[in-house]
């Protein structure tokens, strides 16, 4: 199972942006297991990045490859496919259903692919400290505690790399490190790769290498 | 995988406008109803106004004869039908066929034996069996046999039972007119004379004569009348329309008589399936608008829960399962509304056959069966459509 990056830029870039850059216009290859850390001041394309890497967007030259397949080649389906089981994420804008609790918002991705029972929403909660917002709308609860919920929601499902797009933004370090300790943990039941892209160097995740964007 | 499409029902937001949808609904149950009762109304009609006796082959058949005027009277010649003017009619498009009624060229007396005291002078015609409506397989004759097979007039066997009583004969019924056995005597232009039995095999409707097997005809013209070429009086025409325009006008300009009363009913049959076709035509157009406004209803509610729906895709949900399970949504509904208008459509049989046609054999109270299948046909084009444009808009999304 492998990612790989193959001269990638987005096609709003111009080609200054690869000076530098050690992930754009690089051929990259990301295997099951490592932790991979990218280190990205704003506006660098990390949300692009990421983006690219989930299949939600395609503005860019070059090629991404999951295993032998070029994502561009991918139908639909396949995209549903290659998120169902393959591929999770964390996203900055984190994209929950407003109207709906936070135990329907993780269950609609458990649901999918069930890798737990459904018991282990209320374990996972009860472990980020959000175990009293399991009933309370999305959209009333703070960006801190949304931030949780989208990080169990991407949790529920098997994956062999694991997305993770600024996911600590609004949790103060005692929850990122906790936040973090779980993901770890899910990585290694799965044994799969963590792609972490943030602003600046974070002590507590033990990247196996760092990219500077 | 088995995935709930429950809780995301209520990501889907049918929001405010339950009211387009109800208006959709209602706009669709009544296109249907009409084209439904339109089709039960058309074929009713076909089975009224076409039925067996009257038709065969989908086919009209008429008598047409020469009008004999002032002018023409007492010349043979001019009223009967020579080969060329068969063979002109017999080349028109509107023709299928044409057969010539020949008629006796000897005197002919029929009687009824010891049963029925009746004797009189008659006439004896044949046709082309193709041209009768109903011909039973021992319609045939041979040389040498005695015995006559007779296709009967049902209108000559009523006029019959109207004046027999006046005379002191028994009324007679169909069945027991077909067991009388009759006594034909033909006589020559030299005083010969023979007797052969005959008796009724068949009634017709279509046929206003007595008609014999056209062998036996050729045979005594030529053994009584010392006649081979016998002409015609009258000739029967086979015809897909008798109310074609051409095929009328060209009987008008020829100055051929026409049974107006034949054409009469054809033209009213006419009209009313005109009717009940443009009935049909609006119906389906109802559905159409029906079937497109509810595709704007659709179109709304997945514009409402683009974002929602946008998100499930972008968790991995698959599009055509997606698809298949938002139109799903709509089959107990279109299912209602088609199975409503059907009853509807049942209704309107039953109270037409009962009240207007007085239950009448040739008719059903039961819905025709393509009435039934076009149901089934519309529930099943209403969800195809539904699931085309629900699944290009959500692949739009992807």
């Amino acid at each position: 199972m492998q990612l790989q990056l193959q001269q990638v830029l987005p096609v709003y870039f111009d080609e200054n942006h690869r000076t530098g850059s050690e992930i754009w216009r690089q051929d990259l290859t990301f295997t099951k297991g490592e932790y991979i850390k990218i280190v990205a001041p704003s506006g660098s394309g990390k949300t692009s990045l990421m983006h690219f890497l989930y299949g939600m967007r395609n503005e860019y030259n070059g090629n991404i490859v999951y295993n032998t397949a070029d994502l561009r080649n991918y139908t639909p389906e396949d995209f549903a496919g290659y998120r169902k089981d393959h591929v999770s994420i964390v996203l900055q804008d984190l994209r929950l259903f407003p109207e709906q609790s936070v135990q329907e918002n993780i269950e609609l991705k458990r649901q999918l692919n069930p890798f737990h029972p459904a018991e282990k929403i209320r374990e996972m909660a009860e472990r980020l400290g959000i175990g009293n917002k399991l009933a309370s709308k999305s959209r009333i609860c703070s960006y801190g505690e949304q931030q949780r919920v989208a990080i169990i929601r991407a949790l529920m499902q098997p994956f062999d790399f694991l997305l993770l797009d600024e996911p600590f933004s609004h949790l103060d370090d005692k929850n990122s490190q906790n936040a973090m300790q779980l993901m770890l943990e899910e990585a290694k039941l799965r044994n799969a790769a963590i792609i972490f892209a943030d602003l600046e160097r974070i002590d507590w995740f033990p990247y196996t290498r760092i990219f500077h964007l | 995988m088995v995935v709930s499409f429950k809780p995301i029902r209520s990501l889907l937001q049918t929001g405010t406008n339950t009211g387009s949808r109800w208006f959709s609904y209602v706009g669709l149950g009544i296109g249907v109803l009409l084209l439904l009762c339109s089709i039960q109304m058309y074929i009713n009609i076909q089975q009224l106004l076409g039925g067996e006796s009257q038709r065969k082959e989908g086919s009209d058949f008429i008598s047409i004869s020469k009008t004999i005027t002032n002018e023409t009277m007492g010349q043979l010649e001019k009223n009967l039908f020579n080969a060329n003017d068969i063979k002109d009619i017999a080349d028109k498009p509107f023709v299928e066929g044409v057969s010539p009624l020949t008629a006796n060229r000897f005197r002919v007396q029929l009687s009824a034996g010891d049963i029925i005291p009746f004797s009189t002078d008659m006439f004896l015609e044949s046709l082309d069996n193709n041209f009768i409506d109903t011909v039973p397989p021992n319609f045939t004759w041979k040389e040498g046999q005695d015995y006559i097979p007779i296709v009967f007039s049902s209108d000559f066997l009523e006029i019959y039972n109207v004046f027999a009583p006046g005379y002191g004969l028994p009324q007679l019924s169909a069945e027991t007119a077909s067991q009388v056995v009759v006594f034909i005597t033909c006589y020559g232009q030299n005083g010969e004379k023979q007797t052969f039995r005959g008796s009724i095999v068949a009634l017709s409707d279509r046929v206003n004569s007595i008609i014999v097997p056209k062998n036996f005809l050729d045979w005594a013209n030529n053994k009584f009348g010392n006649t081979t070429d016998v002409k015609a009086s009258r000739l029967y025409i086979k015809t897909r329309d008798a109310n074609n325009p051409d095929f009328l006008n060209y009987l008008q300009q020829k100055n051929y008589k026409v049974n107006k009363d034949k054409t009469k009913f054809g033209r009213v049959k006419q009209v009313l399936q005109g009717i009940f076709s443009g009935l049909g035509i609006f119906g389906l157009l109802v559905v159409i608008l029906a079937l497109m406004l509810f595709s704007f209803y659709l179109q709304l509610m997945i514009a409402r829960s683009k974002d929602n729906l946008q998100l499930l895709l972008m968790m991995g949900y698959s599009p055509n399962w997606l698809s298949k399970n938002v139109s799903k949504q709509f089959i107990p509904v279109y299912v209602l509304v088609v199975l409503v208008a059907l009853a509807l459509t049942e209704g309107m049989q039953w109270a037409f056959h009962h009240f207007a046609m007085f239950d009448r054999p040739e008719l059903s109270s039961l819905l025709h069966w393509g009435v039934l299948s076009t149901a089934i046909f519309l529930i099943g084009l209403s969800l195809l459509t539904n699931y085309r444009m629900v699944r290009k808009l959500l692949y739009k999304l992807v």
